[in-house]
């Protein structure tokens, strides 16, 4: 599903360059969980935006389902962002000049999905992570596990076939955190959603059916 | 659906953030006022006269004249010979001559002294728009004693608009009102509020004075060069042989002209300025822009907080277009609500600024407004939006995301924006010293003769008997002190004469001046100072008023006057000579005195007793108890004028009114500066808060550090002091130029002085100080342990 050839990012230092990333190579098929692993600095938050198309590789080849993504003209990789990629965030980002249910209903709308299917896909997302209660709440009135919830509601509810999670669970305290990761791990069973997380957390990582253990711009394992 | 959301975050980010809106849809609302309530001014100036249907045709005809190698005199009153004798040119079409007197109008008990009665002749209705809601436009005025009264004034006297074939008493003759017009418009120079047939003057045709307005219509809008020629043959032809000595021109000018561009005196209606117009054009202009200044500053300074929301939406899939238009929505509303508050405050004040411009401007009069407010949100919107939209749509997600804001962006254009802002209040404020300056240099000048205390009565009816008798029963009355008449206002003297046989110069000498006849005790009344010779006794009154050839004048000359005739006060006194034919003697020389606005120089003037008409009286009164005074004069007013309207006013309204225009620019420039520099410290208020807010964590650590509260206030305030320094250095000789141009069109003015810069910068710096310490105290004094906390 996703291929990484040769990829690198480097920003020039004085006359030499500064290594992000150095060649990395690795590919994540479709239905895999995979958990990114390191030390802070050490590039994985740059690779998981690489893959979300949130930043461009300096070289190499990103293939997102066999297609050159760095060839990909700006309107389809708009689409794939619109489409088939969702975002799960440390710091929630949620808007918070919205409510619970208008923060969910907005991947939908840059979608142009009628209203009554909006409706209806943010009514089941509501009632699945249970949370119909909260959805004329604003933000800042959650607390941050319900936060993260609504993130995660979010980033599913256009119905996406990649999760990135950049340490979803970061700012969340054990409890909360555990509920997180088993719900990434029933969205990855049940709706064969991919998931690509990056944590900290070996008990996080453990989820997951892969760790990739990067250092100083390179994969260790 | 997509709108809706915009909607919702625009909204709701919009009452979150209170003072951010309050201050931009406040600022942008007064901004908005003040550009409606100039359009309309500038709209009405720059409209003068060309609703006549046949304006490009329409002239008046001015007179040009003087002695060759002096200055001409600039006329719109032609004599009244000139209509008949074009009548025949092909050029002309129709053609009505115009007088305009003061008339006394009676209905019954109803009188009053009318000042806007015409006298026009048959093709006037037909020549000019002046719709008649009753009557014929063709046969109003073909007759003598015929009369069309405006609707207002119809209602005014007999209480209803239906009055055609009612009689109306004018200077106690019956005239027929054949018609009722509607009211002039405020755009036109001709305003009336009575028509009278010109016959009913019973006036001949005269070449010798000019007191007539001459309308003409041409057959074709070209013609007016041609006109002017045939005009100059014919007045060749009538002058004969003095055609060498004075030059005598007589110029078409385009009714559509006459307001803004015409330099003719004595026109029906003082014309407008267009340095004024122009003045104001610019304030509305500046005063829009620099609310959308407001608008762009803190929607760049607050960025970001919005960077957060650009970036998720960004994740999400939104693409610049569609973040461009949210932001755009979001300016779109706040201007939408700045608009709507913006006519509801110029409507609410259009009553206030009418009387300040003494106009009678209305909201509703025309479609052009609408245009231009939809004109104006667009251009707000656009203006007020397209920038920070552009700047937030620019944003990355994965630096945003990350934390990482770009709060330093757009410093440098938002310091140059506030510079903008500063220097443009501070170069109000420097005209507005100025010209208030002026204005109390005008007030408080010694003009040489008295004018407060000083009440000016209607002179005009009165024969040389009754205003005898009527003295001397005012006299006796408590409170009054002096009483005498003049033919002019003393503050305005204007009638051009001419000396034509001096003692010591050679016998085809002449000299052109102003003069003016004048009742015995004028200059005792008016406290004007003799340097030499006597007050007139009553046997020089007596010489005066034989009235033959034994009849002898005295003159009382100025000093300016003797200067140019090259003499010294007592070297004046006693030498024979002739104003106009009239033969006399000097009998006194006056200490110079300001008889014109202070914008000339003071020129050579004659004052000289002649008791044929006099335009005012005057009374002196000792200002104690002048409620009582003035009732003791309008009782004897009433026996000596029996069922005329009393009337009066002071001197210092005659004075005043020579300076409408400048106390009418004063006025507005004390309110726009006012505004602008209010406008520009929301602006400043917004920012300094925002700057304070972005510094928090900063201010904290230096706290910690041990910085006092004044060490931070200092901190947050220099950068915008400085700004309003580099302000300063733009504003001073802008406005310095400016004002020192103004001046300059006065003979007599206040100098600059470097008090008034002080003040402008006292004046800028401190309200931004104030302004921003507000904000910065408020900063300083925060808890550190709190802001380094929520990090």
């Amino acid at each position: 599903m996703i291929q990484l050839q040769k990829i690198s990012k480097y920003y020039p230092v004085g006359l030499g360059r500064n290594f992000i990333l150095k060649e990395i190579d690795l590919t994540i098929n479709e239905g895999e969980f995979v958990s990114i692993m390191g030390p802070s600095g050490s590039g994985k938050s740059t690779l998981l935006h690489i893959m979300g198309l949130l930043e461009e590789p300096s070289d190499g080849q990103y293939l997102f389902e066999g297609e050159r993504v760095d060839r990909m003209s700006e309107k389809k990789r708009t689409e794939l962002h619109r489409g088939s990629i969702g975002f799960v965030f440390q710091a929630y980002h949620l808007i918070d000049e919205l409510t619970v249910y208008e923060n969910i209903e907005t991947p939908l709308l840059y979608k142009n999905i009628s209203s009554s299917e909006r409706k209806s896909r943010v009514a089941d997302v509501l009632d699945r992570f249970n949370i119909v209660a909260k959805k004329d709440l604003f933000p800042s009135q959650l607390s941050g596990g319900q936060q993260q919830l609504v993130g995660i509601a979010r980033a599913i509810v256009s119905e996406p076939r990649v999760i990135l999670a950049d340490e979803p669970t970061g700012n969340l305290h054990s409890d909360q955190a555990k509920s997180i990761m088993e719900l990434f791990k029933e969205l990855n069973e049940k709706d064969k959603i991919t998931i690509v997380q990056v944590t900290h957390s070996d008990v996080n990582a453990t989820y997951g059916n892969r760790i990739i253990q990067i250092r100083d711009g390179h994969i260790r394992s | 659906m997509m709108w809706n959301n915009y909607l919702i975050t625009s909204t709701r980010s919009l009452t979150k953030r209170k003072l951010y809106t309050l201050i931009n849809i406040g600022g942008l609302a007064l901004g908005i006022a003040c550009f409606i309530l100039l359009f309309l001014f500038l709209q009405n100036e720059w409209t003068y006269d060309r609703f006549h249907k046949n304006a490009n045709e329409l002239y008046r005809i001015n007179l040009k004249y003087g002695e060759i190698d002096q200055p001409l005199q600039d006329l719109a009153l032609t004599p009244s010979a000139l209509a008949p004798a074009i009548k025949s040119f092909p050029e002309i079409k129709a053609q009505t001559r115009v007088y305009m007197p003061n008339m006394q109008v009676a209905n019954g008990n109803k009188s009053f002294n009318e000042s806007r009665f015409l006298y026009a002749e048959a093709p006037f209705f037909s020549m000019f728009s002046f719709p008649l809601i009753e009557g014929n436009a063709a046969t109003a005025l073909n007759g003598p004693n015929m009369v069309v009264v405006t609707a207002s004034m119809a209602d005014k006297y007999f209480g209803t608009t239906n009055v055609t074939g009612k009689t109306i008493k004018v200077n106690d003759k019956n005239y027929l009102i054949t018609g009722v017009a509607k009211d002039a418009p405020s755009n036109s120079h001709l305003k009336f509020d009575f028509v009278g047939s010109y016959s009913s003057l019973g006036i001949e045709d005269k070449w010798g004075s000019a007191n007539y307005y001459t309308y003409v219509q041409l057959t074709n809008k070209s013609l007016d060069q041609s006109l002017h020629r045939q005009l100059t043959t014919m007045v060749k032809e009538q002058m004969g042989a003095v055609s060498d000595k004075y030059t005598f021109d007589l110029i078409p000018e385009s009714i559509k002209d006459i307001h803004l561009y015409s330099k003719a005196e004595n026109s029906v209606e003082p014309g407008g300025n267009l340095t004024y117009d122009y003045m104001l054009a610019i304030t509305a202009i500046l005063l829009l822009g620099i609310a959308c200044i407001n608008f762009m500053n803190l929607a760049t300074a607050r960025s970001a907080d919005r960077a957060k929301e650009v970036g998720v939406r960004k994740v999400m899939g939104a693409v610049k277009k569609e973040l461009l238009t949210q932001f755009l929505t979001e300016s779109a509303i706040i201007t939408f609500f700045a608009l709507i508050l913006g006519i509801t405050v110029a409507l609410l004040c259009l009553p206030r600024f009418n009387d300040l411009t003494n106009s009678h401007l209305s909201f509703f009069s025309d479609w052009k407004l609408s245009i231009v407010l939809l004109l104006v949100f667009i251009f707000t919107t656009l203006m007020a939006g397209v920038y920070p939209a552009f700047f937030l749509a620019k944003f990355k997600p994965v630096q945003v995301l990350k934390g990482k804001t770009p709060i330093n962006k757009g410093g440098g254009l938002r310091k140059g924006l506030v510079v903008f802002q500063f220097t443009a209040a501070a170069f109000f404020i420097i005209c507005t010293l100025v010209v208030g300056e002026q204005l109390s240099y005008i007030q408080n000048k010694n003009l040489g003769q008295e004018r407060s205390h000083v009440l000016v009565l209607n002179g005009s009816r009165f024969d040389s008997n009754t205003l005898a008798a009527f003295k001397t029963n005012l006299l006796q009355q408590s409170g009054v002190e002096q009483v005498s008449a003049s033919y002019d206002s003393p503050v305005s003297i204007g009638g051009g004469y001419g000396i034509n046989r001096i003692e010591g110069k050679p016998a085809n000498y002449s000299m052109d001046i102003t003069a003016m006849p004048s009742e015995k005790d004028y200059l005792q009344t008016m406290g004007i100072k003799l340097i030499a010779g006597e007050a007139l006794a009553d046997a020089d009154i007596q010489d005066v008023l034989k009235n033959d050839e034994n009849s002898k004048h005295h003159f009382y000359l100025n000093e300016s006057a003797i200067k140019k005739l090259g003499w010294t006060p007592a070297e004046a006194i006693g030498k024979a000579m002739s104003l106009n034919g009239r033969n006399g003697t000097v009998k006194g020389v006056m200490k110079d005195f300001h008889f014109a606005s202070l914008r000339q120089k003071i020129q050579p003037l004659i004052v000289f007793p002649e008791y044929n008409w006099f335009g005012e009286i005057l009374v002196k009164v000792n200002g104690q108890n002048i409620q009582h005074t003035i009732a003791g004069i309008e009782n004897s007013w009433n026996s000596y004028q029996p069922g005329k309207a009393f009337e009066y006013h002071f001197m210092d309204d005659d004075f005043n009114s020579l300076y409408k225009a400048e106390f009418q620019a004063g006025k507005l420039l004390n309110t726009f500066s006012s505004i602008v520099i209010l406008i520009s410290c929301l602006g400043l208020i917004g920012l300094a808060a925002y700057t304070a807010e972005q510094r928090t964590k900063e201010l904290g650590i230096r706290k910690v550090l041990g910085a006092t509260t004044g060490n931070l206030i200092v901190l947050l305030s220099k950068d915008y002091i400085k700004l309003v320094l580099i302000a300063l250095l733009f504003a001073i000789p802008l406005g310095g130029y400016f004002m020192h141009k103004w001046l300059t069109g006065f003979a007599y003015h206040t100098s600059m002085s470097v008090k008034i810069f002080m003040i402008t910068g006292v004046a800028a710096v401190g309200t931004a100080l104030i302004t921003v310490c507000i904000q910065s105290v408020k900063a300083a004094l925060k808890n550190p342990i709190t802001s380094l906390k929520s990090e």
